[in-house]
């Protein structure tokens, strides 16, 4: 099999040098002053602005492997937790444990947000497969009408409340308000991703669909049921730590595939890079575009977004 | 819209053939001339409402929903008529009013209720919030022939504001903060919380914030870095909800910390539905000076 493209080690190398910078950036832009071997600006170093940085790269990276994973389960290149129903599940289910419980700790509202996110992904993934698959489009058709029910629950359950704004802080990824203390539940997003690594073949596999898989010696319900739980993990995860941050997890895997292919276990590792610096480059941008306010990297993520999803549509190429 | 308008001031004109007097009513979108006295009244604004208690009037229709404890009575005495945001207009209709005032969020429904009943829009907003409200509750006064009250309640306000500007003197720089769940964004000067500075003389910690009604995102760092002597601290989830301990647990970080008026004490919680939902009513706004009065009295 020569034909398989391996990557040649310097493009990985310019890569991992763009994430790096990237990565330096982010710990050097800020409000406060960050003059190097400063005992006070390394005490900001710490608490705001290294936690900050990691909380974007985790986010990204678990969101974009989120939604390479929907993608091959549902075999269908045009989904992502933040239209196929997920987020909006785990929004309407931290809503729902606010309603009841408002003081709840974060991790309560966390194991909340991820049962609900598992449900309603699995209910979207259960009636995606019964969708004729010649008809590429009517996957994400359902999937946006499905999240925006959802979404309308959500909302409709909000304004009831008086808690639409409150609501906002979720359906929009915002990572001002990440400190020391405030992010680490996000490193079992980084597990999640490192679960994904594990199962890697098997995936690529389940994108051929359920007989030939099976046909293969896959468990097919049990490899579902894998692929559902780190979806749902990292999206509720994300929702409940930063927000949703939109069209990371359909941007990312769609160029990264259209570059290297479909084998998951090669482009996993630049899937979860790109997500990474994606988000990583919107957080930059959201704080530099109207220093020293900041604009939500969520926000930034849709105008930037926007602009991938129509070259993703215009640009024809590579293994496309 | 235009003839609504005009219909409205028509059936203004009608009522005041049948009662004795009528005045021109200086509202937010001009003046409207309405007939004295009204006997049935519906009220879409909570500030509005705030201050007519205060004069002790008590009005035949209110949203389902006040967000003032202290407005629990007049909620009591009154049918509801739908929400701030979403008249009930057959609620409204089977009342019959003969009058309706709106304001701030309710403003924009005027023109739907101006076909049930003449309509002001008595909207308070934050460019020169103290002297507007003190218009509004003499056009109360005025209004419902309660001139008396309504001169007690201004020279009440006036008082709370000279015992808030002195206890405010020389004490240092404050900065307004709102927090949202998780996150923060701070008011200045010229914004919908700018009154607080202009009404009392209070130097802010950030002098440029530019005048957006939602106020500017920041970080932890800003907070830290504006380090500001006082914090005068909105809670927006503790306006609809309960208390003020979601914004304490936000605040409380190790940048907060670092600032001036966390390692004072000096932080100031306004209370949220007085200050966030009603504010320009009289009674909302003596309880925001007077929070604010006791807090910086305290300092030493």
């Amino acid at each position: 099999m020569p034909a398989v493209s391996r990557p040649l080690p310097w493009t990985a190398l310019t890569a991992g040098l763009a994430l790096a910078a990237l990565f330096v950036a982010s710990l050097a832009v800020g409000v406060g002053p960050m003059p190097l071997g400063d005992p006070e600006a390394m005490h900001l170093l710490a608490v705001s602005r290294l936690p900050r940085t990691l909380a974007a790269v985790l986010s990204g990276a678990g969101l974009a492997v989120a939604g390479l994973i929907m993608q091959t389960l549902s075999r269908n290149r045009f989904v992502e937790p933040s239209t196929a129903g997920t987020a909006q599940s785990a929004e309407l289910g931290i809503l729902l444990v606010t309603l009841l419980f408002p003081a709840a700790a974060l991790w309560l509202k966390t194991l909340v947000a991820g049962g609900a996110a598992l449900a309603g992904t699995a209910i979207f993934l259960a009636t995606a497969h019964r969708l004729p698959p010649q008809q590429p489009f009517l996957v994400p058709l359902f999937g946006i009408v499905y999240g925006g029910v959802i979404g309308a629950v959500a909302t409709f359950a909000a304004w009831q409340a008086d808690l639409l704004q409150f609501l906002s802080v979720w359906t929009n990824g915002e990572l001002s308000g990440v400190l020391r203390g405030r992010y680490e539940l996000l490193w079992i997003a980084a597990l999640m991703v490192g679960l994904a690594m594990l199962v890697a073949d098997r995936l690529t596999i389940m994108a051929l669909g359920r007989e030939a898989s099976v046909g293969l010696g896959i468990d097919h319900a049990r490899m579902m049921q894998i692929g559902l739980v780190i979806v749902s993990v990292v999206t509720a995860l994300t929702v409940v730590v930063v927000g949703m941050i939109p069209f990371v997890g359909l941007a990312v895997p769609n160029i990264v595939s259209r570059l290297k292919g479909d084998n998951v276990r090669g482009t996993l590792g630049w899937v979860a890079a790109g997500g990474a610096g994606l988000v990583l480059a919107c957080d930059i941008a959201g704080r530099l575009i109207r220093y020293p306010y900041e604009i939500p990297a969520g926000t930034v993520m849709g105008v930037v977004g926007g602009a991938v999803f129509l070259w993703l549509l215009f640009r024809r190429g590579g293994h496309g | 819209m235009k003839i609504s308008r005009f219909l409205a001031a028509l059936a203004a004109l009608a009522l005041s053939t049948f009662t004795a007097s009528a005045m021109d009513v200086a509202t937010a979108r001009g003046p409207v001339a309405v007939a004295t006295m009204p006997k049935t009244v519906a009220v879409y604004d909570i500030a509005a409402i705030d201050t007519l208690a205060r004069l002790g009037v008590q009005p035949a229709g209110v949203p389902e929903k006040l967000y003032l404890p202290e407005l629990d009575p007049v909620q009591k005495g009154a049918a509801a008529v739908g929400t701030l945001f979403e008249p009930d207009l057959e609620a409204l209709s089977a009342l019959a009013p003969d009058l309706v005032i709106v304001g701030s969020r309710s403003a924009a429904k005027a023109d739907m209720t101006a076909k049930v009943a003449p309509t002001l829009d008595m909207t308070i907003d934050g460019d020169d919030l103290v002297a507007e409200a003190k218009r509004r509750l003499a056009t109360y006064g005025d209004l419902f022939g309660r001139a008396e009250e309504a001169k007690a309640a201004a020279a009440e306000l006036d008082a709370g504001l000279a015992a808030a500007r002195a206890a405010v003197a020389g004490k240092g720089k404050a900065l307004i903060v709102m927090t949202n769940g998780p996150k923060v964004s701070i008011y200045g000067p010229g914004s919908r919380f700018g009154w607080v500075h202009a009404a009392l003389d209070l130097p802010a910690a950030v002098g440029e914030v530019e005048a957006a009604t939602h106020g500017e995102a920041v970080s932890f760092e800003f907070i830290r870095k504006a380090d500001p002597d006082w914090l005068l601290v909105l809670d927006r989830a503790a306006a609809v909800g309960s208390n003020e301990q979601a914004a304490r647990v936000t605040l409380d970080n190790e940048l907060v910390a670092g600032t001036t008026a966390w390692k004072k004490g000096q932080v100031v919680y306004l209370p949220a539905p007085d200050f966030y939902i009603s504010a320009g009513g009289v009674q909302s706004l003596g309880r925001v000076l007077a929070t604010i009065t006791e807090a910086f009295a305290a300092a030493k």
